[in-house]
């Protein structure tokens, strides 16, 4: 039992992509521009050339923010969307009727239809295909060139995720909204 | 900070991959068998079943060889993942990385060996074995040698880089006896080595790590990512430890990481340098004491840079640039000297003053100091490994390569471009009637396509090995399948720097098809065409006529063709496997050899010095054990370490220009007496060419999840980024009616091309730029197939005089939309 969570020190990003490949093969991601599950985003650049604001153009990795109080998981009829043990917000593809109730809750645009699975897939931090067989990271935060990720349990307070979080200036997104989201992006 | 996070597929349009088995969509004008329609492109998710192993491994998606440790189920790699232990890339795996099993499942690769049936070019093929492409390569070799009495050199080749690159090198330049070699150096980066290294001694390694202030000019490490560099430095950007300064016409991904970002006049970056040279001198503020030192004529170099009255005002004019700013950035280098880089750059193939410039960067970091020391540009270490000897025989008739006088310097790798006009200009001294490729596609490659093509339709035989049916592959008689590097062992590597080590690229699968690795074509193929080879130039060599003569008493024939080279086969006869074992335990024994196979990679005490830091960092080597400054007294390094240029090459230019081998040299004088090229960098007005009002200049570039045009047919990263776009400046883009994938028009003197706009202000009114790689005309390729453009149908072919290397952007377009 443990709870997870997600430190992206985004300022090292540099929009690669290499952490949406790792995870579309460790996943098996149906192909397809909007079928993923964690993306990069991308600010519109602000300024006229050659005055261009710098600032502007920070990546913003993100997906799944894996709230404790989770809209998605609220408004399922079929409970697919559950929590799982730690704490992560899963899917069961034999509970999902496709009703779609949950990419309209999500305030973070990060469901998406599966069409193989017929289901509304999401992030769950590789939980069936590594932290199932014992690996530690997820398939983005191992393969990040400039390791923006730092995943680990937030119950405790040894580990890297709990320090950082201790040690630095962090936030999180529409926290207003009540999801409590356990990604948390460092400044 | 103000988060958007936007899920719009920025660039990527609203046309979803469609991503299905291959259909008929594609005339299949290879014949293929039914069989080979079943595969298709995909995902795999991890099913982790009990027969899982891990095999370590080298990427071979791009040219810096990460190391990846690939995850088999059932002998299906379903996942690679970074390999913590190599210093090099440093525990990652890029998107082109992840993307390599895409590229050994592609449903389109070559499968085995073919032959032409219709005409060059239409790309008609049958299947044909082994032995059968052999004999014919065979039979047109043995015609065009006889006929050109046993002048080797009338075999032409190209090589892309690559692990096996030097087995196949070696093979056509030491067993065949080509002089005829072009590889990408000279469409790559020729400039910048010759530059750096005959000004310090060395190309080097910016140390990223621990430099305070790094200028990247035109240098794109976000994108075109280089390993450690790009790791090393967007760690400690954006306030974090390294000053980054940014010039680039384009707001790039680096860029975004800047503290400054000046966008400059394209092809003016020497007068830039020139200027920032002139502040430190004229305000002094450059360190004294390690000129004084190391550096010869810098005397000579201070009075010529005043003299020629190089000031920021001058380079405003030209650059575009303010004044103020290039003061600035003098300034601020010299404080943060001697962890002050400006950085050496790769692809700096772009203008006729190439060499100038990065002779004048190399020259201005030297007089911050930042030469040997930590922060600065490094030359580290080497691990050496055994040796593994190629006879080669001496032909006589060999003539001396057909471009050698198209410019000052033209080394062992060729000048591409003026190489290939020479074969179609007429200009050649005697024919160039074979063409043999490996791992290059010059279709795609090199700057007008047509000429390329031309070129190839002269041939007499072009023989063309590769994994992919690329345009080039398309324009072979003989196409030989190599195994994808998932399938085969290639020659160990050791990786020079400041943490230096050996690693290993493991075959991970047995091949999928009937294809081969290089060594056992070239074993092969040796064994074809030793006997027939040996007896054309029995008929034309009077040396080789002599040296039997004379061995008439002791074996006379026999005796000769073995010990001088002439059995072709001899140095590929055993396994690449029993190859590396012999040269890595030669040096460091049985346990070495042991631990490279079973973790991919090696170094002396890694066991000892390696550490997980962190969840995700690691110590490779303890700080004081860090080769940061190597030179003990004299200033005489390795060359180059790296595995994008001939080291050899490189020490003979040493030896033949630098006049003062342990000293950073400020001029070259026997480089202007010899070649007539200035000893000191210097703005040559008439090499340059304003952008004329209302036209525009065209550059190319990289980008961070294509490798050239190596990956186009790639599922996995077309789904990250499904074709490439025209940047053009919005208000220009807005005066013109141009809106967001309106298809424009490209014309340069040489062809025009068609392609989607993306308006942005992240590029001036005067330049418009796509990514390079994209447009293949090969029917075969399924997913890439007339998908964006081919930068080299507009790119003319102009070459800087000093070595013959490509100036991609100097090419003036207009355009239109259609």
């Amino acid at each position: 039992m443990a709870r997870y969570g997600m430190a992206l020190d985004y300022k090292s990003c540099i929009n690669c992509k290499a952490c949406e490949s790792a995870c579309k093969e460790e996943n098996g991601i149906l192909l397809g521009a909007d079928k993923h599950r964690i993306w990069v985003g991308v600010p519109e650049m602000e300024g006229i050339f050659p005055n261009l604001s710098i600032g502007s153009s920070s990546y913003a990795p993100s997906q799944c923010q894996q709230c404790d109080n989770a809209p998605c998981q609220e408004v399922c009829p079929t409970n697919a969307t559950y929590y799982d043990d730690n704490g992560v917000v899963r899917v069961n593809p034999e509970q999902c009727i496709l009703c779609t109730y949950c990419m309209q809750a999500c305030p973070y645009d990060a469901r998406y239809i599966d069409d193989r699975t017929m289901t509304v897939d999401k992030c769950n931090f590789c939980s069936d295909t590594r932290l199932i067989n014992g690996e530690t990271t997820t398939a983005c935060q191992a393969t990040c060139p400039t390791k923006v990720r730092i995943f680990g349990d937030l119950d405790d307070p040894n580990s890297e995720i709990s320090q950082v979080l201790r040690d630095r200036e962090h936030y999180s997104l529409k926290t207003h909204l009540g999801t409590k989201p356990k990604l948390y992006y460092l400044t | 900070m103000k988060t958007e996070i936007s899920r719009r597929r920025f660039l990527q349009g609203s046309a979803a991959l469609t991503v299905v088995a291959v259909s008929g969509a594609a005339t299949a004008l290879i014949e293929k068998e039914e069989h080979d329609k079943v595969a298709s492109f995909g995902l795999r998710k991890t099913q982790w079943s009990d027969k899982l192993t891990e095999v370590p491994t080298l990427c071979e998606m791009c040219v810096n060889k990460c190391a990846a440790i690939a995850r088999v189920e059932d002998g299906v790699i379903t996942k690679l993942n970074p390999n913590p232990l190599f210093p090099k890339s440093r525990n990652m795996l890029c998107a082109r990385g992840n993307a390599g099993i895409q590229a050994l499942e592609d449903p389109d690769r070559l499968k085995y060996p073919l032959i032409r049936v219709g005409k060059r070019g239409e790309g008609k093929f049958k299947r044909v074995t082994w032995d059968e492409a052999y004999e014919h390569i065979k039979n047109k070799m043995v015609k065009i040698l006889d006929e050109e009495k046993d002048n080797r050199s009338t075999i032409g080749y190209c090589a892309g880089e690559g692990m096996a690159e030097h087995t196949y090198v070696s093979f056509m330049q030491d067993k065949i006896g080509s002089s005829n070699f072009v590889n990408h150096a000279t469409i790559c980066l020729t400039t910048t080595i010759a530059g750096y290294t005959l000004t310090l001694g060395g190309y080097g390694q910016a140390d990223l790590e621990n430099a305070e202030y790094v200028i990247m000019a035109g240098a794109n490490r976000a994108e075109a990512i280089v390993t450690p560099d790009t790791m090393d430095m967007f760690k400690r950007t954006k306030g974090r430890g390294a000053k980054l300064v940014v010039i680039d016409p384009r707001f790039t991904n680096t860029a975004s990481h800047a503290d400054k970002w000046l966008p400059i006049e394209v092809g003016t970056d020497l007068a830039f340098v020139l200027a920032l040279t002139h502040v430190a001198i004229s305000e002094g503020l450059y360190n004294k004491k390690f000129t004084q030192e190391n550096m010869s004529d810098f005397e000579a170099y201070k009075k010529h840079i005043l003299d020629k009255n190089y000031t920021p005002e001058w380079a405003e004019k030209i650059t575009g640039i303010k004044a103020n700013e290039i003061r600035e950035v003098a300034r601020d280098f010299m404080a943060h000297a001697p962890r002050s880089i400006y950085y050496q750059g790769r692809r700096t193939a772009w203008s006729f003053q190439d060499f100038q410039v990065r002779r004048a960067q190399a020259i201005f970091t030297a007089m911050g100091g930042g030469v040997d020391k930590k922060g600065g540009i490094l030359f580290g270490k080497k691990l050496e490994l055994g040796k593994h000897e190629i006879p080669s025989p001496s032909y006589f008739n060999a003539e001396p390569r057909i471009e050698k006088d198209k410019a000052a310097v033209v080394g062992t790798s060729g000048s591409w471009i003026a190489w290939r006009n020479t074969i179609i200009d007429g200009t050649a001294p005697y024919p160039v009637r074979a063409f043999f490729a490996y791992k290059q596609n010059p279709m795609l490659s090199v700057p007008n396509t047509s000429k390329t093509r031309q070129m190839l339709e002269k041939m007499d035989l072009v023989v063309v090995i590769d994994t992919m049916p690329s345009d080039t592959v398309m324009m072979a008689d003989v196409v030989l399948p190599e195994s994808h590097y998932l399938e085969r062992e290639d020659p160990v590597k050791t990786f020079g720097g400041s943490e230096p080590s050996i690693a290993l690229r493991k075959k991970v699968v047995d091949a999928k098809y009937d294809t081969k690795p290089v060594i056992e074509m070239m074993r092969e193929l040796g064994e074809k065409l030793a006997k027939p080879l040996f007896e054309i130039s029995k008929k034309y060599d009077e040396e080789l006529q002599e040296l039997i003569e004379d061995a008439q008493d002791e074996g006379g024939e026999e005796k000769v063709y073995k010990q001088e080279g002439y059995d072709l086969a001899e140095g590929y006869k055993h396994s690449q496997e029993t190859i590396n074992h012999h040269m890595v335990t030669s040096v460091y024994g049985e346990e070495a050899w042991k631990t490279l196979r079973e973790k991919g990679i090696f170094y002396p005490d890694m066991d000892k010095y390696f550490k997980k830091k962190s969840v995700n960092t690691y110590q490779y080597y303890p700080e004081h054990k860090k080769s940061y400054s190597v030179i003990k007294g004299e200033l005489d390094v390795e060359p180059y370490h790296d595995t994008c240029v001939d080291t050899k090459e490189i020490g003979v230019l040493k030896k033949e220009f630098r006049t003062a081998t342990s000293k950073i040299a400020c001029a070259l004088y026997n480089l202007e007496k010899k070649k007539g090229v200035d000893a000191m960098p210097t703005w040559r007005e008439e090499l340059y060419t304003p952008t004329p009002q209302g036209r525009f200049r065209f550059i190319t570039g990289r980008h961070g999840q294509f490798t050239q045009s190596g990956t186009s047919n790639n599922a996995l990263l077309l789904d990250l980024m499904d074709e490439n776009y025209l940047w053009i400046n919005k208000r220009v883009a807005q005066e013109k009616g141009i809106n967001f994938g309106d298809n424009i028009e490209v014309k340069s003197s040489i062809g025009a091309i068609q392609i989607k706009a993306y308006p942005t202000e992240k590029i001036g009114p005067n330049v418009v730029f796509f990514i390079h790689g994209f447009g293949a005309e090969s029917s075969e390729l399924t997913l890439a197939h007339h998908k964006g453009a081919n930068d080299n149908m507009i790119i003319e072919d102009h070459y800087e005089k000093s070595f013959g290397s490509a100036a991609m952007h100097e090419t003036i377009v207009d355009i239109r939309r259609v």
